[in-house]
């Protein structure tokens, strides 16, 4: 199988006042097609710097080195002009980001950002893509989609705003989803809402997840392989049975010791 | 009452005032919230946002005004003290907040945020504050040179120590820590969870730990109660809680947190629907719109349902769970 996503050599460096900061040192994974698959690290690991190195979409005081590919369906994102990345943000490649509050805009309907993905994407109807947007915010589990439709994202609970989120980025059904901390402003029962709801989106539109988390116990729930990076490098990759299991590097083992882990009452039927 | 109680807690009420330009809004907080922590125990109050867990340690604390309701902390009513005598309890009691980022005075060297509480209660000044202060870094695992640090040469997890530090160095019995290690990376957050322990038992300190983490939670928490929109659902020794929890949003609660292990993946149902903070309380049980208890009716929509016992130390706001123990 070819991969979907392969990133090699990635580099990227931040300017700041005291010279630069390697944000991303010399990473290499790859992605295969619909599987899930979790980027975890602490605060300054480097994790977001790849999601936005891969989107295109880093700061202007960033940098990617020389030597860095991202191989998306056979082309180099990094090489590729604006006009194409953008023909593939939304459509083969989304995001979903930690705070929807934040990355939703604040002053339009939640249904016209859902709509506004297909209008990008070629939809000429206003109307289909409205009802495109309808029935997918019905798909996320807004209730009352058709009204919720016309909500602005202030008026929807956390939680609400993230199904709108996922139902943006897999409107298109693209081949590969960033979701960067999807659910850790989320209180624990929705999140657990939203990661079954993003399993569920995942397996009916056969979408590749890059899950980036600090949390192992997200990446025991849903991933079926694990990259773990620690200073901006990749220090262990492995399934996720394993990595729970058979890790292999100090610093994963660091991790899953320090890892709060709940034990669970005896499930009385 | 039992002697051993430090802190007594009954029937607390905080309501929430706004006064926008159209309409004046009240929203209660906390609604007849009451609890007692025996002499060093750590009582972890847990609860999704907004269920008003802050809100009632920051009452407790004097922080802002209860509406209703008695506070007692050895015996001394704490809702009626003023001025100096206040300003003297507040010596007793003291609070670590989730965010040492916005904790901490950017403008404040490490030393001088630590000795604050020192100079401010009269305890020590000059060079006997500084040996103090050189003390508290080092009980904290920071070193005497970060003293002359500011907090944003400090990574989060030396900043929320310096914030342990500046609580303790009032030598208070009695420590409010509010998501203490909430906002830290994991390994430093046991590491710091750690410290706490070792802190707590040396000091023989009597802990209000507020945490969402219910992993966490279980790690140092010698009881638990759990808040759903404004009161205590319920209550119970730490081991019985996780052992054998009695109402259903603790249940689905503990249900939701993700498993440890990827070998221990379960199907599960997700509790439906978010918590309605703020929107007009419905009359009775407030968990009764998501609640998957297989007996709720109508009945559960009179009254709201009070924080009976069912077993030893146990307690639960859920008259199905109440009729339960009736039948068998």
């Amino acid at each position: 199988m070819t991969a979907l996503l392969s990133v090699d050599n990635l580099r990227v460096a931040y300017a700041d006042r005291s010279g630069e900061r390697r944000a991303v040192v010399d990473l290499s994974f790859s992605v295969e097609p619909g599987e899930i698959v979790a980027l975890v690290g602490e605060s300054g690991s480097g994790k977001t710097a790849t999601a936005l190195a891969i989107m295109g979409i880093l700061s202007s005081n960033a940098r990617v080195g020389p030597g860095s590919a991202v191989r998306f369906e056979g082309r180099d994102l990094l090489t590729l002009p604006e006009r194409e990345l953008r023909d593939l943000r939304g459509r083969r490649i989304s995001m979903v980001f930690q705070e929807p509050a934040a990355a939703l805009n604040p002053v339009m309907r939640v249904g016209d950002q859902v709509a506004e993905v297909a209008l990008v994407h070629g939809e000429r109807s206003t109307t289909r893509a409205r009802d495109q947007a309808i029935a997918m915010l019905d798909r996320v589990g807004l209730p009352d989609a058709a009204t919720r439709y016309r909500a602005y994202p202030h008026e929807l609970s956390g939680g609400m705003r993230q199904r709108v989120m996922l139902a943006i980025a897999l409107l298109l059904k693209p081949a590969l989803v960033i979701a960067d901390e999807p659910t850790s402003a989320l209180d624990v029962t929705v999140q657990a809402q939203v990661l079954q709801l993003l399993l569920e989106l995942q397996k009916e539109s056969q979408t590749a997840v890059l899950l980036i988390t600090h949390d192992l116990g997200v990446v025991a729930e849903t991933c079926s392989r694990a990259l773990v990076m620690k200073d901006g490098r990749l220090v262990e990759e492995a399934s996720v049975d394993a990595l729970f299991h058979a890790p292999c590097h100090d610093y994963t083992r660091e991790l899953l010791a320090a890892m709060p882990r709940l034990v669970r009452p005896r499930v009385v039927a | 009452m039992n002697s051993a109680v430090l802190l007594s807690v009954r029937g607390l009420r905080v309501v929430h005032r706004s006064t926008g330009l159209l309409a004046r809004t009240e929203q209660t907080a906390v609604d007849g919230v009451g609890f007692d922590i025996a002499r060093g125990e750590t009582l972890a109050l847990v609860g999704e946002s907004g269920c008003g867990k802050t809100t009632t340690a920051r009452a407790i604390l004097r922080l802002i005004d209860a509406d209703a309701g008695t506070v007692r902390y050895d015996g001394k009513d704490l809702l009626a003290l003023r001025g100096e005598a206040l300003r003297r309890h507040r010596r007793q009691m003291q609070i670590v907040f989730q965010d040492p980022f916005t904790s901490l005075n950017p403008r404040h060297s490490v030393g001088a945020i630590v000795a604050e509480g020192l100079i401010v209660h009269d305890i020590a000044r000059g060079a006997e504050a500084e040996a103090r202060v050189a003390r508290l870094l080092e009980e904290v695992g920071l070193s005497v040179a970060d003293a002359s640090r500011y907090p944003h040469e400090l990574s989060g997890g030396q900043r929320q120590r310096v914030a342990i530090a500046r609580a303790l160095a009032v030598d208070p019995e009695f420590l409010v820590l509010d998501e203490a290690v909430s906002a830290l990376d994991v390994t430093t957050q046991a590491q710091v969870l750690a410290l706490l322990a070792r802190i707590r038992a040396a000091r023989s300190l009597t802990c209000l730990f507020i945490a969402h983490n219910l992993a966490v939670v279980q790690q140092i928490a010698t009881s638990v109660a759990v808040m759903y929109e404004g009161r205590i659902i319920e209550q119970a020794p730490a081991a019985a809680l996780f052992a054998a929890p009695q109402h259903p949003y603790t249940r689905a609660l503990l249900d939701a947190v993700p498993v440890s292990d990827p070998r221990d993946r379960h199907v599960r149902i997700p509790l439906a629907g978010d918590p309605v903070t703020g929107r007009a309380r419905a009359r009775g049980c407030a968990f009764f719109p998501r609640c998957p208890h297989p007996l709720k009716n109508a009945d559960c929509t009179t009254a709201v349902p009070p924080l009976g016992e069912v077993a030893a130390h146990a307690f639960a706001a859920c008259i199905k769970v109440h009729t339960n123990l009736e039948t068998t």
